[in-house]
């Protein structure tokens, strides 16, 4: 499932966006090798603080297995100023219907751990369906995208091909970094809706999103507790929690069971589940912090 | 005394003394175009840290807009700058500042169902041009799929010819004085204390002060006499 997350809704999708700036060290630091910030682990530049629009894939455990930064090209923008170079001396482009895209990758090593190696290629071009469609209906028609040979070479499989290119490939760290144009149209989008058999909306809503990454936080939460609840004696020191009745946890866990959608979150839920239940008599409300909707 | 705390400076220049009515018409002949109810264009100027713009909406909306200091909170403004794509107003519902400002534009005759279009300049400079259309959703949301491509061409048009022009410059070169401060400043120059031009124009000392002030800054004057040899050579008041 793909996000939009921009200035007006980062306040509520922080963690998301620490995850894609982890994500983005591994490729662009240690992957590719290019001269990018890196602290705490996350790559964060000077055009990440000029509220760009992130669009971002999230896999079903609410893990970011995709990720593209995009800016106006009326504005301050990559090609204008750090990617000069591959422009050959020649000004950028500036059009109100142009964006450009930077930053464009995909947790191979994620994907690939799986053993599935078309995730890597159904992740692309569910981020790639994802980016046209949010330019499209933002009025915009063509996008000049900075990207590595390699990503390049995945987009023309994807029958999603670059109709063209803005100056030369430049090396960048390992690899050469170029520009390449890709319209908007709906003939785009459906060429890569075909090849990859993607045919869902593959937008989630904000509130969709924020629920899978806490029911992930949670899942986590007390699989550790879980784990951590031989070794480490019952906190006596901390402020009073209240306790669970059994009859709340129990009704807790159908609710779990019953919102559970797709196959997998079944698997998560029961995982939850018994390790709520295996742990009940140790089980406080740290466990069951999940938001009220009133 | 004097307080102008981080309210920001709105400056309407379709009400310049020299016209500049194109922009406004242009936005008239962008609502025909489009079939847009009202259009309204907006750009922050990060030197001086106001906001500029015009607007086709209703004289009694532009007075009750800036009478409660509205562009201080209006979030299809502030919140919407922000954004690199254009926002449509329902992504702005949940804001408390949305209510605020939208609350009364009904009895005004203004819909909350609109879109803004932001554009960055590549000086730090924003502009923002926003449409509003009362219609039902699902024709809004037609209307806006058809017309949005050349939406985002004329709100960089606007912003760009408005950037270029020296609509900006003549702001800075002609401050908005009021006729108080010229007044003020012209008794001034004629040598009069603050007392007596407090009593020829019967108004408090302290008031003549304020006004003083206040054109003081605006004429970006350090001292009066500064002040009145700036507002000569710029011919706001005459040299006596």
């Amino acid at each position: 499932m793909i996000i939009i997350v921009d200035a007006l809704n980062k306040d509520r999708f922080g963690d998301l966006l620490d995850e894609m700036f982890r994500l983005r060290a591994r490729v662009f630091g240690e992957r590719l090798g290019w001269d990018v910030d890196i602290q705490d682990g996350k790559e964060i530049d000077k055009f990440d603080h000029m509220d760009p629009a992130y669009v971002i894939g999230i896999d079903e455990d609410g893990h970011v297995i995709s990720c593209v930064r995009a800016l106006q090209t009326t504005g301050p923008h990559m090609l204008a100023d750090v990617f000069q170079s591959i422009l050959d001396g020649e000004p950028p482009l500036r059009s109100a219907n142009i964006w450009e895209s930077t930053r464009f990758c995909v947790d191979t090593q994620r994907l690939a751990r799986g053993g599935i190696l078309n995730a890597i290629s159904r992740a692309t071009c569910e981020l790639m369906i994802g980016s046209l469609e949010f330019a499209r209906r933002s009025g915009i028609t063509d996008i000049v995208t900075v990207i590595d040979p390699i990503m390049d070479r995945v987009l023309k499989r994807s029958n999603n091909a670059p109709y063209g290119y803005v100056g030369s490939a430049k090396p960048m760290g390992k690899v050469h970094a170029l520009a390449a144009l890709l319209d908007c149209s709906e003939e785009r989008i459906a060429r890569v809706r075909s090849f990859s058999g993607i045919t869902e909306d593959v937008f989630a809503s904000e509130d969709v999103v924020r629920d899978v990454l806490d029911e992930v936080k949670l899942v986590t939460a007390a699989t550790q507790a879980g784990m951590g609840a031989s070794i480490t004696p019952f906190p006596t020191s901390n402020p009073p929690i209240r306790m669970v009745s059994h009859a709340e946890l129990m009704e807790y866990c159908q609710d779990q069971l019953k919102s559970a959608k797709s196959p997998l979150d079944v698997r998560a839920a029961q995982s939850l589940v018994s390790t709520l239940i295996s742990q009940s008599k140790v089980t406080h409300a740290a466990h069951l912090a999940r938001p009220k909707v009133n | 005394m004097e307080h102008r705390g981080e309210l920001i400076d709105l400056i309407d220049l379709g009400a310049l003394p020299n016209g500049e009515s194109r922009f406004t018409s242009f936005l008239d002949q962008i609502c025909d175009r489009f079939e847009l109810d009202h259009a309204a264009y907006a750009g922050t100027n990060p030197v001086a840290g106001n906001i500029h713009g015009y607007v086709n909406y209703g004289k009694d909306w532009k007075e009750h807009y800036v009478k409660n200091g509205f562009h201080n909170i209006d979030p299809t403004l502030h919140r919407a700058a922000k954004s690199i794509a254009p926002v449509d107003w329902r992504r702005l519902e949940r804001d408390k500042n949305f209510l605020t400002v939208f609350r009364d534009a009904g009895d005004f005759g203004i819909t909350h169902q609109g879109l803004t279009i932001p554009v960055r300049g590549p000086f730090g400079d924003i502009g923002m041009l926003s449409v509003t259309r009362n219609t039902s959703v699902a024709e809004w949301d037609k209307l806006v799929k058809h017309v949005i491509v050349d939406l985002q061409s004329v709100a960089v048009h606007i912003h760009d010819t408005v950037m270029r022009s020296d609509v900006l410059s003549q702001v800075l070169r002609f401050p908005t004085l009021s006729s108080r401060e010229k007044e003020v400043l012209q008794w001034t120059a004629a040598g009069k204390s603050q007392q007596d031009i407090g009593d020829i124009l019967g108004i408090s000392h302290r008031t003549v002060e304020v006004h003083l002030r206040s054109g003081r800054d605006k004429l970006y004057a350090l001292t009066t006499a500064q002040a009145v040899g700036r507002a000569i050579s710029l011919g706001l008041i005459y040299p006596l």
